[in-house]
């Protein structure tokens, strides 16, 4: 459902309410923007649970620190304190540090799910068509997705090379010192690579700054713009209530 | 023996204008900074309206700079230093930077996978159009329109070009060069990683009546293409122009000459001189079946004879003899990493002194086999028994380690003393003290070979695709490399694109398709079932009919 929504609009909702989730310092309003972000993610977008789960892991790791210094040693950071105190929404009632924890999953999940239901080309096409990105930094954009593929074969096509005179297959993951002698090799592939994709784009009559159609990416949508003023309304209800105590 | 006339060209086209040229090279000459001489040129060609040319030359002579010239284009952080002057439609080419001129000419680079600028397929096409800032519609015109001369599905439309194999990506790229709508074309080796079929295809729209209104080729083995070809142009190993012509008449007056420098001629013309050679003069043929026609036409004492110069072209690659299997793969499953199964239940062995033939179109999987052969890469299903092999990768880069050619062997575990010896071996004597990124392709590809089979570590060793990129001379010294390992005792797997090599160099082959191994026999038979080759993708070797017509007499 919200893979149809225009990426402009969903990009300003989304920055929004992460907005909302750093300036609401509510223990409530974190947990039921992380729920809903969630499920939103099960339910709409079909993502598995597991999935959603292994997505939270790094946010969650962002924001251990707090959370286990609040529940293990009933105490909070300085800087959780300190947070607490200066933010103009904030619910003292609350421990800091488990609001601080909350709140990075929350982001963090809110970014998931506009990363999973968002074509990554189509937001580039869309920011260079009506947000005015120079075209030389969309189209760098979108040859730095073309790039991760590519580097990631190179690497696996180098890693078995090495593993070949090693004598044995190249383990599922790299090891830190395979990840380190690779650096360098890959860094030259990636320099090349990119010399040779600007050259190909110079053929193809690509000039920065010079005037250019774009042949899919549509501006907004009414619906678009409904679907997220609507969601805007939800967010500022939920502020208010949340603000009301 | 009497001459016969020669043949009239067998090109259904429209010949080309005699009117003025499209693109000119003007005695152009180019040089790389620190260079000590020039890297091609001094060379003047003229492209008419209408025309088909093609560029032959052996590697490293320059080609792809020539190409490049025309419009100004050159590699990042490399720009050569040129003389003379390049026009396009009368106009001095220096008068505009060479990305306005991509409304004049289109190019299409040998490797697709460092040229497509788009996200997906759709964007990946109308990139060209776009930037000329055609109207919207417009750009959806040519897009569509070159999406359907090419035959790329509907569906693939919003498909990540990052999720097509190599083969699909050249295709993308040939419609994007179509929808470019420019009046000359530049192809640089555009069927080098193509399956015969799909090499078919592109060259039926690259030079056929209804592609560019002129193109310039370069390919090292442009095959049954020729035949669409107009007029050749072939550069010595110094950078200038060594024949020029219709191709019947170049590979008849210089194809001595041409083979001499490691120039791919057409086996029919090989055919010719050989006979020629025999006091059998015959008219110049482009294809195998026109000599054939021609001999047939001699009197017996001739076609006697000719037939014994023919046999001489018959390849008869040698055969293992029965021993044991060095490595078997037994009902395995294989998958790229992290990727999907793409091959399953493969039974397959491979003996000592044998070089097997993996054949198979684009995407087909043949490369996850040969890691998979090798036990390189985790099965899914199944077991593999036998030694550790060797695979020679695609991208020889993948395999240096060394600052020197000579620093690559050792640290490969080439004993000292073996060194010189195989670099010697695999003709890099001259290039030993240099560094491998600096070598051409064909010496890269040299390389990485010899610094595989430099030490007795790997009795099995996996090349995929060792000619791609390569000039006739490096085919056949890969090929001569070939035929001594399977000597010496070890097993080859050989993964190409290249019908002739495979017929050439492995005595049996495996078709790869549909998901697991549909053919596997006498490579020769294979080759020449047709049902067999039309349900692969692929299409008969250039020495097919003279097969046929030997076994026929």
């Amino acid at each position: 459902m919200l893979g149809r929504v225009h990426p402009l609009p969903k990009l300003v909702f989304c920055l929004l309410w992460i907005a909302a989730s750093l300036a609401i310092f509510d223990l409530r309003f974190q947990i039921g923007s992380l729920a809903l972000a969630a499920g939103l993610l099960v339910t709409t977008e079909r993502v598995r649970p597991a999935t959603v789960l292994a997505l939270a892991v790094p946010f969650a790791l962002f924001g251990f620190g707090f959370l286990s210094t609040s529940l293990l040693f009933d105490r909070e950071t300085g800087f959780a304190v300190q947070m607490a105190r200066e933010q103009a929404l904030a619910r003292p009632d609350a421990a800091p540090g488990l609001v601080l924890f909350f709140r990075a999953l929350a982001c963090g999940m809110v970014s998931a799910l506009f990363a999973l239901t968002t074509d990554a080309g189509a937001l580039v096409r869309a920011l260079m068509a009506q947000a005015r990105l120079p075209a030389s930094i969309g189209y760098a954009l979108l040859q730095a997705m073309h790039l991760v593929p590519d580097v990631a074969r190179e690497a696996q096509a180098m890693r078995m090379a090495r593993a070949m005179r090693r004598g044995r297959a190249p383990g599922r993951i790299p090891t830190p010192w395979e990840v380190g002698a690779l650096a360098v090799p890959l860094l030259a592939y990636a320099i090349r690579r990119a010399g040779r994709a600007a050259t190909a784009m110079e053929a193809r009559g690509f000039r920065p700054g010079a005037p250019r159609t774009f042949l899919r990416a549509p501006p907004p949508a009414r619906g678009d713009w409904a679907f997220c003023a609507g969601a805007l309304g939800l967010l500022a209800a939920a502020a208010a209530a949340c603000a009301m105590r | 023996m009497t001459v016969a006339p020669r043949a009239p060209e067998r090109n259904a086209r429209a010949q080309p204008d005699a009117g003025p040229a499209l693109a000119r090279w003007e005695a152009v000459a180019a040089r790389y900074p620190f260079a000590d001489r020039d890297a091609v040129g001094p060379v003047s060609l003229a492209l008419r309206r209408g025309e088909r040319a093609l560029l032959l030359g052996p590697s490293g002579c320059g080609k792809s700079t020539l190409l490049r010239a025309l419009t100004g284009l050159s590699p990042a952080g490399a720009d050569p230093a040129l003389t003379g002057r390049t026009t396009l439609f009368g106009r001095d080419a220096r008068a505009r930077p060479a990305a306005c001129w991509a409304d004049t000419v289109a190019f299409l680079f040998q490797d697709a996978e460092e040229t497509l600028c788009g996200f997906t397929v759709e964007d990946e096409i109308a990139f060209a159009p776009e930037n000329r800032a055609l109207p919207p519609a417009r750009v959806a015109a040519l897009t569509a329109g070159a999406m359907a001369r090419v035959g790329l599905p509907e569906a693939w439309r919003r498909r990540r070009v990052a999720t097509l194999s190599g083969g699909e990506k050249q295709l993308v790229a040939l419609a994007a060069l179509l929808a470019q709508d420019a009046p000359v074309a530049i192809a640089d080796e555009p069927t080098a990683n193509l399956a015969p079929k799909a090499a078919a295809r592109m060259s039926a729209l690259l030079l056929g009546p209804d592609g560019p209104a002129a193109t310039l080729v370069v390919d090292h083995r442009i095959g049954s293409a020729v035949e669409r070809i107009d007029r050749a142009v072939a550069l010595g190993p110094d950078g200038r122009a060594t024949a020029e012509g219709s191709p019947r008449a170049v590979f008849a007056d210089a194809g001595e000459r041409l083979e001499a420098l490691g120039v791919w001629t057409p086996l029919a013309s090989c055919l010719h001189r050989a006979l020629g050679r025999a006091g059998l003069v015959l008219p110049p043929p482009l294809k195998v079946n026109e000599i054939l026609r021609a001999v047939d036409g001699l009197a017996p004492a001739g076609r006697a004879r000719a037939r014994r110069v023919a046999a001489g072209f018959a390849p008869e690659p040698p055969h293992a003899a029965r021993k044991p299997a060095m490595a078997r793969l037994d009902r395995v499953d294989c998958a790229p990493p992290f990727g999907p199964v793409v091959l399953r239940g493969v039974t397959l062995e491979i003996r000592p002194g044998e070089a097997l033939g993996v054949l198979g179109p684009n995407g087909a999987g043949k490369s996850t086999l040969a890691a998979c052969l090798a036990g390189l890469a985790p099965l899914r299903a199944g077991r593999r028994h036998g030694p550790p092999g060797a695979v020679a990768f695609q991208n020889p880069e993948v395999h240096f380690i060394g600052g020197t050619a000579r620093e690559q062997l050792l640290l490969s575990g080439a004993p000292a003393a073996g060194v010189d010896a195989a670099l010697a071996a695999w003709g890099l004597a001259d290039v030993a003290d240099r560094h491998p990124f600096a070598l051409s392709q064909g010496q890269k590809r040299r390389l990485a070979l010899a610094s595989i089979t430099a030490t007795d570590r790997w009795p099995l060793v996996v090349l995929d695709e060792p000619t791609a990129g390569l000039d006739a001379r490096g085919a056949a010294a890969i090929g001569a490399q070939v035929a001594r390992l399977a000597g010496e005792g070890r097993a080859l797997a050989v993964v190409t694109h290249d019908m002739d090599f495979a017929l050439a160099v492995c005595a049996r082959t495996i078709v790869v398709t549909e998901g697991g191994v549909l053919a596997e026999g006498p490579t020769a038979a294979l080759l020449r079932d047709r049902a067999l080759l039309a349900r692969a993708g692929l299409a008969a070797p250039e020495a097919g009919p003279l097969l046929d017509w030997l076994e026929r007499r």
